[in-house]
């Protein structure tokens, strides 16, 4: 079982996060670790890209959550986005949308 | 013995509790010669030991160490009546002084009596002539070693009995069997469960209760992530839950007030998965709301395959304006439903997978035909055990009607 893993690119007004492995309530630290990165990012817009993220749990999800309670306190935007298989559905059935701007 | 430890995880090691160590160990000396023991005697004294006993052989020594209790035992081998070897093994034959340090000091100096010694049990070996510095040094090292050592025992055995006694007052948030089985006359409900925190533990519980028409409400909640900071989570919300007003009971409503009593109380990033619901045998249905929990299953007796639920909403603890919507599942006489929590489909099956809903369902299909209700769960958990192995706690509930 792979632990998650991320790297950080900069496009444009953007900073792209791309996320690996499955993300659950071990990752802690690493999450925490993540949300401090993009705090300092200088982007206004930070993307968490969720394409190659292989599993979330629901802790994973509440760390989603503190990433964007930090970033909106810094009038910062957090967008999801290509969540597939089973992190879509996990995002799809606790209505994270209407917390969280998810995009394909 | 001295009992005063340090307090545990404390992690400091520094001069002021090696000397505190050092006053209150406990040395006994085993040496046949006179002058030797009288010489180390001096000599621990004078490196700040002064709780010494001294044994002439090797029965000497046995005799006692029952009443002396060493914090470290510095052994001769050349002995007459009892030799150092065997005392070593008869200590180490005993479970209390397996961790006894027993530091050698003798004359064999050739590496086959070193090898032997500590094949016997030995924890260190200094050789004769004493060198004084390395004989004092090693004493300290090895008496630091067994304080921690006891102290982190003393630290595990306290934590071990704390959270048995949690473990305990969790499994009483849950109805007992003599309750369950009162449902089962009043209300021809049979009802098994089953609850498996993945630590000492969990974050799961369920509960139940009548309201004012005697229909039978069930809950079955899932905090985020596991073990202790969870379970302080079911505390709160089973409290929460004990206040609550069952009147009209109407699941959508339900969350959204149990959910907006909740929200002040749970930090951004912690949150409960739910499902709410009662049982209308008038309706013939399950009546239920989902705060993201998983998808509740009905069957009835021929049926090829379980009804799924829709189970999307938001978890509680997300947001205290989250709304909840009803929703119903057909459940006539002899029908049965089954809730489970998460660690059922994300259960790993290796390869990097996990069971999923379909492979959960396939299991259910499997057994859905038995017929009671409590042979059904069992079936169910040990075709799950098979797939993999748990990360997480796991409850599962099933009800049957049974007229």
């Amino acid at each position: 079982m792979s632990e998650m893993d991320y790297t950080i690119e900069n496009k444009d007004q953007e900073a792209q996060v791309r996320m690996t492995g499955r993300l659950t309530f071990n990752d802690h630290a690493k999450l925490r670790a993540l949300i401090k990165e993009m705090l300092s990012n200088p982007a206004k817009r930070q993307i968490l890209d969720l394409g190659a993220l292989e599993f979330v749990d629901s802790a994973g999800i509440g760390m989603l959550l503190i990433a964007r309670e930090e970033l909106s306190n810094l009038d910062k935007q957090f967008v999801l986005r290509k969540a597939t298989g089973q992190v879509k559905r996990v995002l799809t059935v606790a209505q994270l949308g209407k917390l969280i701007t998810i995009e394909e | 013995m001295n009992e005063a430890h340090r307090p545990a995880g404390t992690g400091r090691q520094d001069a002021k509790s090696t000397l505190a160590d050092l006053r209150d160990a406990r040395v006994m000396v085993v040496d046949d010669n006179r002058v030797n023991r009288h010489l180390l005697l001096a000599l621990l004294e004078r490196g700040g030991i002064t709780r010494v006993e001294l044994a002439e052989d090797g029965v000497d020594a046995l005799d006692k160490i029952g009443t002396f209790k060493p914090d470290l035992v510095l052994l001769d081998l050349m002995m007459p009546n009892l030799d150092g070897f065997e005392v070593c093994r008869r200590l180490r034959a005993e479970p209390i002084y397996a961790d006894l340090p027993v530091l050698v000091q003798s004359s064999l100096n050739r590496a086959e009596d070193r090898n032997r010694a500590f094949s016997a049990g030995a924890t260190d070996y200094v050789s004769k002539p004493i060198n004084a510095v390395e004989l004092l040094s090693r004493v300290r090292i090895h008496i630091q070693n067994r304080m921690l050592l006891r102290s982190l025992q003393h630290y595990r055995h306290r934590t071990a009995a704390e959270l048995t006694l949690a473990r305990k007052m969790q499994e009483r948030l849950m109805p007992q069997a003599p309750q369950m089985e009162k449902v089962r006359c009043s209300h021809g409900l049979s009802l098994s469960a089953h609850f498996a925190p993945s630590s000492e533990l969990g974050g799961d519980f369920w509960g139940m209760r009548c309201d004012d028409r005697d229909r039978l409400v069930l809950w079955l909640v899932d905090f985020s992530g596991h073990g202790v900071g969870a379970a302080l989570n079911t505390f709160r919300l089973h409290a929460i839950l004990n206040q609550f007003d069952f009147t009209g009971f109407d699941p959508a409503t339900f969350l959204g007030l149990v959910n907006r009593r909740l929200c002040p109380l749970l930090p951004t990033g912690q949150s409960a998965t739910v499902l709410a619901g009662v049982i209308d045998a008038t309706e013939n249905r399950f009546l239920y709301a989902s705060g993201g929990a998983t998808r509740p299953m009905a069957w009835h007796p021929g049926d090829k395959a379980p009804t799924l639920g829709d189970n999307s909403g938001m978890p509680l603890g997300f947001s205290s304006s989250a709304t909840y919507e009803n929703r119903a599942l057909d459940l006539g006489r002899d029908g049965r439903l089954f809730l489970y929590s998460d660690a059922a489909v994300e259960l790993p099956i290796g390869n990097n997978e996990i069971l999923d809903e379909a492979g959960l369902e396939a299991l259910v299909i499997e057994h859905m035909g038995e017929r009671d209700d409590e042979t059904f769960l069992r079936r169910l958990l040990v075709s799950l055990s098979a797939k993999g192995e748990y990360e997480d706690d796991l409850t599962a509930l099933t009800v049957t009607r049974e007229r």
